[in-house]
């Protein structure tokens, strides 16, 4: 090893507080840089894989029934590359503790191979179409298996048309198209022992559903770069006389969506978070190795006057920059593929993949390292200059006093000459200092935003979970029956005992026509008395349903561009008797935290479908010591598909939320590694800087506590500066953060309690006073005689 | 014997500016140094000499007047020209020694041995400097007379023509200060290296082959000694 070497390791060793803060930073830099970005492509890789193995379909449609020989029709189509047609029904699932479910049941042409939207087989075996036994063989998805233990040869018994039919499980499977099984965008999350996937053979769905040589959903796999929404509009015109219910693209399929959002978030997210990490790794290197320059400038003078070149002293010194890049990205590397196998475990349970998600991505390992590199190359580059300016005849004499002016402060005298000498003492080094002074501050900033971000995604859910679960809802259940009844029979349910009130609703899946354009929306008819469920206005103005006139939902109004007053056309979907269509004038705009749709007046929702009195659900109080007493005599009642409790949802959500107990207490600890890192650097740095002042004071008779004190108040200078302006960024931070992984599906409310102000704040007067102590410690050990009898 | 001229400084004069003044340390000034002498250069502080030692060393360049070192110019010299010569022509022994304390004293030495193709031994100049025992030693760990005794191995190591030494003696008590001396004297006797040395202690150039006193940024003497003492007969 070289001398100059040797020199580098005991710099690093004499130096090593300050240098192991640093390091820590690219550590977390890198570590979350390796780690999404793994994870990111690990996830992608097995998606576009998965996609690819199983011709998972470009588009979709549903019709309410077609003859299946249409297929070859569509195939025929100029870039269609294959076209399959199946059977896909929402079925009640009777459980044997007599709970309901819902089952989406799937229907596969066999043999499968060449199929849109083929299953891969998890466990168990494939179902035959004929099996010796007569039984009616099924494949469920992997989550409502364990959520219902379900194991080979056990029974799932759904009602369909009217009648109880017992399927028996051969085995689990999954399919591009669910991935995420989820059973629809309102639903949030997905919700296995109450919702699953069964898949089935073909020929058994048609006969269990009635529906010999028919299919109600075409799947097609489009050639890559032909105009796909005319090619819909072809398929439409082939299905036109079969009641065309909805129709969309891969994009807007559920599974695939949330999956994306999910990866797209990903990404941004793995751009972002480890950027903040790198440049402040960058900007601490760059105050230290300022000051080391400057601390060793005798030393470099020496080099000098040895005859060594400029350029091996600036490679010198930026060695000690890349013994950090070195053993940050190391470590961090190390530390980022293991967080990526968390967090690849935690996707392997949300979506259903075949592929293992693991693997290491040797070129997110590249990066990584190219990236710390450059972060400490390039921050030893900026002591460049002052290494070359230094002339070694200079360096040997004492450097100059700084040229002492007046701060800004001083200005004020009223203010100025009330400061006792030590808080004028530190001000005027934070004046002379203003670069030092902030970076650090910036640092500080950064680190208190980090940790708001940390804390808020608790706020914004709480918030929307007592918005959703305590002034949207006021019911405590929702029930929805097989098919819609007449208003009266709710009767049946009214009488129960316990049942405090119930309300009926009429909900009808709608495309809404305006100027041109189409979206899909859920039209819920309720009555005009409605006490169970509130709406709101977009700024949260209570919303009256009005005898005549939609309250549309907001995500629709904001698509098509509607405003309060247009008159739009709504066409029904209800996949049972004639489609209807009709013009309603908007009266208000309604927007909700949780779910959608689009709200009318009951009697009105009947006049579009030219009914009367047709409900298809009810919303109930109850009595809460009657609660379980009804469920039960709820979930006997055959004509009820489901029943939905809103303590059961509220449960569900709070057990899907534990995961982020761990993405809060990671980001608290890389937020106040942070803060800690910045402070206790500058804190050393000014320490050394002054050590000769402060040595001084030594001498003249000031306590170590009293010397320490000097350096707390620069540091509450610039860290408590750094706090109040962290503070509001934070919520700046949190907002963009949010708008940068928004999506249709999910949107966070960005809403941030004081108590989170509170913890923040906390937590960086935490790191402020951690690193003061740590750095303090410097003082004690002084010995003042030393000091001053150095040169320097 | 004809006499050999090393360097040759033509009227050179150094401005300062410090902070905001600007001192003249050194007015118009010649002197011509010989191969082999050992100069000593006598003043008060302020007298130049430091400034004159400098720019002989390479470590800064006059504001006028000319420095030949053989037939280099050196006072248009580059940066680049003048660390090679620094590198291979100059070795420094500081006043305050300026070890660089992270290293051991071997490893200083070592530090200076690796930048020329024919370094001596680093341990055998150490072993010269009296120092076979303290070389596993840090800076810290060493008397002022141990550190300056590092400081000569370390400009010795690289064979310089022209050894250049600033107030050598200035931090070191009277008999460490001789026995430094002493060294200095036998480097320039064995081994035949151009001896300059910068001090305010008169008495020191009773060891010199030519004496210079300067002044207020001027030489104001030059005197030749004909029958120079040995250090260990010198006394302040």
């Amino acid at each position: 090893m070289s001398v100059l070497a040797r020199k580098i390791l005991r710099t690093i060793w004499s130096t090593r507080g300050p240098f192991l803060a640093v390091v820590a930073v690219v550590v977390i830099g890198v570590s979350v840089y390796i780690s999404m970005t793994t994870a990111f492509y690990n996830l992608n890789r097995s998606k576009e894989v998965f996609y690819r193995e199983n011709n998972f379909a470009d588009y979709y449609f549903h019709v309410v029934k077609a003859p299946q020989e249409i297929i070859k029709q569509i195939e025929a189509i100029p870039g269609v590359i294959k076209a399959t047609g199946r059977i896909q029904k929402y079925l009640p699932v009777i459980q044997e503790s007599n709970k309901r479910a819902t089952a989406r049941l799937i229907s596969y042409p066999l043999p499968m191979e060449n199929e849109v939207n083929r299953l891969t087989l998890l466990s168990g075996r494939l179902f035959e179409k004929y099996p010796q036994n007569g039984n009616i063989e099924i494949l469920v998805d992997p989550q409502f298996a364990r959520a219902n233990n379900l194991a080979p040869n056990d029974t799932v018994t759904v009602v369909a048309e009217g009648k109880r039919v017992s399927l028996t499980v051969v085995g689990t499977g999954t399919s591009p198209e669910f991935v995420y099984p989820m059973k629809d965008a309102a639903s949030l999350m997905p919700e296995p022992d109450s919702f699953g996937i069964i898949m089935i053979p073909h020929n058994q769905a048609q006969q269990i559903l009635n529906l010999p040589g028919q299919i109600n959903q075409v799947v097609l796999r489009l050639a890559p770069g032909i105009d796909t929404e005319e090619l819909a509009e072809q398929v439409k015109k082939i299905l036109e006389p079969y009641g065309n219910l909805a129709d969309y693209a891969r994009e807007k399929q559920l599974s695939h969506a949330v999956l994306q959002a999910e990866l797209d978030g990903l990404k941004t997210t793995s751009k972002i978070l480890p950027l903040i990490f790198f440049v402040i790794a960058a900007a601490i290197q760059f105050i230290m190795l300022g000051r080391m320059v400057k601390k060793q400038r005798l030393q470099i003078g020496v080099l000098k006057a040895l005859g060594y070149s400029n350029r091996q002293i600036i490679i010198h010194y930026t060695g000690y920059a890349l013994v950090v890049s070195i053993m940050g990205a190391l470590l961090g590397t190390l530390l980022g593929l293991y967080f990526a196998s968390i967090i690849s475990k935690a996707y392997a349970q949300f979506f259903n993949l075949p592929e293992a998600i693991s693997g290491v991505n040797i070129q997110a390992i590249l990066y990584g390292f190219i990236l710390s590199m450059s972060v400490g190359i390039v921050a030893g580059l900026t002591a460049f200059r002052k290494i070359v300016s230094i002339s070694p005849a200079e360096s040997m004499r004492p450097e100059p006093p700084k040229s002492s002016r007046k701060i800004l402060l001083e200005n004020l005298p009223w203010l100025w000459n009330k400061l006792s000498p030590s808080w004028k003492m530190s001000l005027r080094t934070a004046g002379r200092n203003r670069v030092r002074f902030g970076i650090t501050m910036v640092g500080v900033v950064f680190a208190v935003g980090l940790l708001i971000i940390a804390f808020f995604a608790d706020d914004s859910i709480n918030y929307m979970l007592k918005k959703h679960f305590h002034q949207e809802q006021r019911y405590d259940y929702l029930i929805r029956f097989t098919s819609p009844l007449k208003e009266h029979e709710l009767l049946n349910i009214t009488r129960l005992k316990g049942v405090l009130k119930a309300e009926p609703f009429l909900e009808i899946p709608v495309k809404v026509h305006f100027k041109g354009r189409t979206e899909e929306d859920l039209l819920v008819g309720l009555p005009l008395n409605v006490t169970l469920k509130k709406l709101h206005s977009e700024k949260d103005y209570p919303l009256q349903l009005p005898e005549n006139g939609l309250l549309i939902n907001k995500q629709t109004a904001d698509k098509l561009g509607i405003r309060v007053g247009d008159i739009v056309e709504v066409e029904t979907l209800l996949g049972i008797g004639p489609s209807r269509r009709a013009c309603l004038k908007v009266v208000g705009i309604n927007q909700q935290v949780i779910g959608g749709g689009s709200y009318i007046a009951l009697d009105q929702a009947n006049r579009v479908l030219k009914e009367k009195q047709l409900i298809s659900g009810a919303m109930l109080k109850v009595d809460p010591g009657k609660a379980g007493q009804i469920e039960e005599e709820l979930n006997k009642m055959t004509g009820i598909s489901s029943v939905i409790s809103r303590q059961k949802e509220l449960n569900n959500f709070h057990q899907n939320l534990d995961s982020l107990i761990y993405f809060t207490a990671i980001m608290i600890i890389f937020a106040v590694v942070l803060g800690f890192a910045i402070v206790y650097n500058a804190l050393v740095i000014s320490f050394s800087e002054r050590q000769r002042e402060l040595a001084s004071l030594r001498v003249m008779g000031f306590t170590a506590k009293e010397v320490s004190g000097l350096l707390l108040k620069e540091n509450l200078l610039q860290s408590s500066l750094g706090l109040v302006i962290g503070l509001p960024f934070g919520f700046v931070m949190a907002r963009e953060y949010v708008r940068a992984i928004s999506n249709d599906i999910y949107t966070l409310p960005v809403v941030i309690y004081p108590k989170t102000y509170i913890l923040s704040a906390l937590g960086g007067i935490l790191f402020m006073m951690v690193a003061h102590l740590v750095a303090a410690k410097g003082i004690k050990k002084m010995n003042p005689a030393d000091i001053l009898k150095d040169r320097e | 014997m004809a006499k050999n001229i090393l360097m040759k400084l033509d009227r050179i004069t150094k401005n300062y500016t410090m902070g905001e003044i600007t001192i003249e340390a050194l007015k118009e000034t010649s002197l011509e140094i010989v191969e082999g002498e050992l100069l000593v250069i006598l003043g008060p502080s302020g007298s130049g000499k430091s400034t004159l030692l400098n720019i002989m060393g390479g470590m800064d360049l006059p504001t006028r007047g000319l420095v030949l070192y053989g037939k280099q110019n050196l006072s248009e010299a580059g940066d680049e020209q003048l660390t090679r010569y620094r590198r291979t022509d100059v070795g420094f022994v500081f006043q305050f020694y300026n070890l660089i304390p992270d290293l051991t004293a071997r490893e200083n030495v070592e530090l200076a041995a690796s930048l020329v193709d024919n370094p001596l031994p680093v341990e055998e100049v150490l072993r010269e400097v009296g120092l076979e025992n303290r070389m596993n030693h840090f800076p810290s760990q060493l008397s002022g007379g141990e550190q300056q005794r590092v400081s000569i191995a370390r400009a010795v190591v690289k064979q310089p023509r022209l050894l250049l030494c600033d107030e050598p003696t200035g931090a070191l008590d009277y008999v460490t200060g001789k026995m430094i001396l002493g060294l200095l004297a036998k480097i320039n006797r064995e081994r035949g290296s151009t001896v300059v040395i910068v001090t305010h202690n008169t008495a020191i150039g009773g060891m010199a082959d030519r004496v210079v006193r300067m002044r207020s940024g001027k030489i104001i003497e030059i005197t030749e000694n004909r029958s120079p003492v040995s250090p260990e007969r010198i006394e302040w």
